[in-house]
């Protein structure tokens, strides 16, 4: 650890002073001449094999990602987790390339608090938005030649607004996209927006009125729906016992269901 | 002339004076353990002098605001840094101070062209155990006093920090007799008023002794009812990775009227 005597300054973010210290590899330049591997033919694929959802209900966001790992065709990982906690109340989901995902995970939390500290004040929810779009769009180089794709979803809980949660969801680029119900991304997110959809609209309550129970039920069907037709989401494993991991955040902060508690859920409603 | 070593030694004494006239009027700021965490106090009417580091380090200082700023940028920037490409297990308060803080601090107060850093600092580090918490004062000089783990002295579980050295010695006199180790936060925070009290008198005060109970708790009382309390602590629970949390000016009052 050494000191520098030179000032940055208040108005540098934690990606420029890891970058000054050379601690991150620069944003990768996006080269509109070229094309990833076998373009052409439009036989490459964006991977983001694994299926996120998250919703409002009426205990705040419920955030829930399978846990299986693949690479090409084979199960690398079926523990894998990736719904990740950002600072206290916010929450980032990820579908796409584990090591780029968990770097910028990384970075994400640590840019919260970096400017919690030196600036003495709570990054805005807007901010934060923000801060995960930029890194998505400093990483659009590398998704451009065929590696480090990332699309999250990022819930967290506004104090100053009335709208108190709040849900986005990004795409590859950095777009982001505030939805007011529901969210999905991954492999396996074409099936559980329409189960969403569906009961959002023609289910017994909308999904803003669910109780707990009745979430994490929407939430183990809607995810072994996207496993019965997506080889790279691993749902529920009903021999392994290995069960999705669900998040909720609210206004005293974000809960970790546990394992009991999904395991009961799931028997009593969904197997 | 600078060059004659007499003429060096009389510069840097200079310095140290006009250094220490600087900071004679900053207000005192008391650090103590107890069971659940260490509790940073201070009172006063102006800027924040308390802060968050890193997950477990908090910093409280006296100085220029300019010079505190650079000081307290250059930390936490460490110790993000270091937290980020390491873990935050590795983040340490010792190394902060010893390895960076203090020899930065050295150098600028010793070339006497150019300016010092116009800052006392406080800092402290909350560890699993107790007895593992870790307080530093680092002056402007770049020395370090610690709270202990040395041959020679006791541990103790807290630092303070003013701005005369008298003031200094009377604060730990006093919570070295009246603070008990692995208190509640009801009693530390008492005592650790107290502690602020004594400092606070002793500032602009001759006496050589703690004063008597009775005028302690006078100037107490005359000091809550004029200045804001400024508080924070480092709570122990595992549970979460940061562990720094401010104090509000009525959250500590409530507590003190009970």
């Amino acid at each position: 650890m050494a000191l520098e005597q030179s000032f940055s300054g208040a108005s540098e973010d934690f990606p420029a002073l890891l970058r000054r210290k050379g601690l991150l590899s620069p944003a990768a330049t996006v080269d509109p001449t070229a094309r990833a591997p076998n373009s052409r033919e439009q036989s490459w694929k964006p991977t983001e094999a694994t299926t996120i959802l998250a919703f409002k209900f009426s205990g705040g966001v419920l955030v829930a990602g399978d846990r299986r790992a693949i690479s090409g065709n084979t199960v690398v990982y079926d523990r894998a987790d990736k719904v990740l906690e950002i600072d206290r109340h916010s929450i980032m989901a990820i579908a796409g390339v584990p090591a780029t995902a968990w770097e910028m995970a990384r970075v994400l939390e640590h840019s919260f608090q970096y400017f919690r500290r030196t600036q003495l004040q709570e990054m805005s929810v807007d901010g934060k938005v923000r801060a995960l779009s930029k890194l998505l769009r400093d990483n659009f180089g590398f998704v451009m030649q065929g590696v480090g794709m990332v699309v999250p979803i990022f819930a967290t809980y506004d104090f100053n607004s009335n709208s108190g949660p709040r849900l986005y969801f990004y795409d590859a680029m950095g777009a982001q996209f505030e939805v007011a119900d529901y969210a999905a991304t991954g492999s396996g997110s074409p099936a559980v927006r329409g189960i969403l959809y569906y009961e959002n609209n023609w289910g017994a309550k909308r999904l803003q009125k669910l109780s707990e129970d009745e979430a994490v039920t929407i939430a183990l069907r809607a995810l072994d729906t996207a496993a019965e037709s997506d080889t790279a989401t691993g749902g529920v494993d009903r021999s392994g016992k290995i069960y999705p991991l669900i998040k909720v955040v609210s206004r005293k902060g974000i809960t970790t269901l546990p394992e009991r508690k999904i395991a009961a859920v799931f028997k009593q409603t969904v197997a | 002339m600078i060059e004659e070593p007499y003429r060096w030694v009389e510069a840097i004494a200079n310095r140290r004076e006009y250094i220490e006239t600087q900071l004679a009027s900053g207000s005192p700021i008391a650090a103590v353990g107890y069971r659940d965490g260490i509790l940073f106090l201070t009172l006063g009417q102006a800027r924040q002098k308390i802060f968050e580091i890193y997950d477990r380090i908090a910093m409280g200082a006296i100085g220029h605001p300019g010079d505190i700023e650079r000081l307290r940028m250059a930390a936490i920037e460490l110790a993000s840094t270091e937290g980020f490409t390491r873990s935050a297990g590795d983040v340490s308060l010792r190394r902060l101070a010893h390895y960076s803080l203090s020899p930065v601090l050295k150098n600028a107060f010793e070339q006497v062209y150019g300016a010092p850093f116009l800052a006392r600092m406080l800092f402290a580090e909350v560890s699993a155990k107790p007895e593992e918490d870790l307080f530093l004062r680092v002056e402007y000089d770049g020395a370090i006093a610690t709270n202990g783990a040395t041959f020679a002295q006791t541990r103790q579980d807290f630092a303070v920090l003013s701005g005369t050295g008298k003031s200094t010695e009377l604060m730990e006199s006093f919570l070295k007799v009246e603070h008990a180790p692995s208190a509640p936060f009801e009693a530390a925070l008492k005592v650790a008023l107290d502690a602020w009290s004594i400092g606070h008198m002793m500032q602009k005060n001759d006496a050589k002794d703690l004063p008597e109970r009775a005028a302690l708790t006078k100037h107490r009382e005359e000091q809550l009812a004029i200045a804001g309390i400024e508080a924070a602590i480092l709570e122990r629970d595992a549970n979460t990775a940061i562990r720094y949390r401010a104090l509000s000016d009525e959250e500590v009052r409530a507590l003190i009227q009970q």
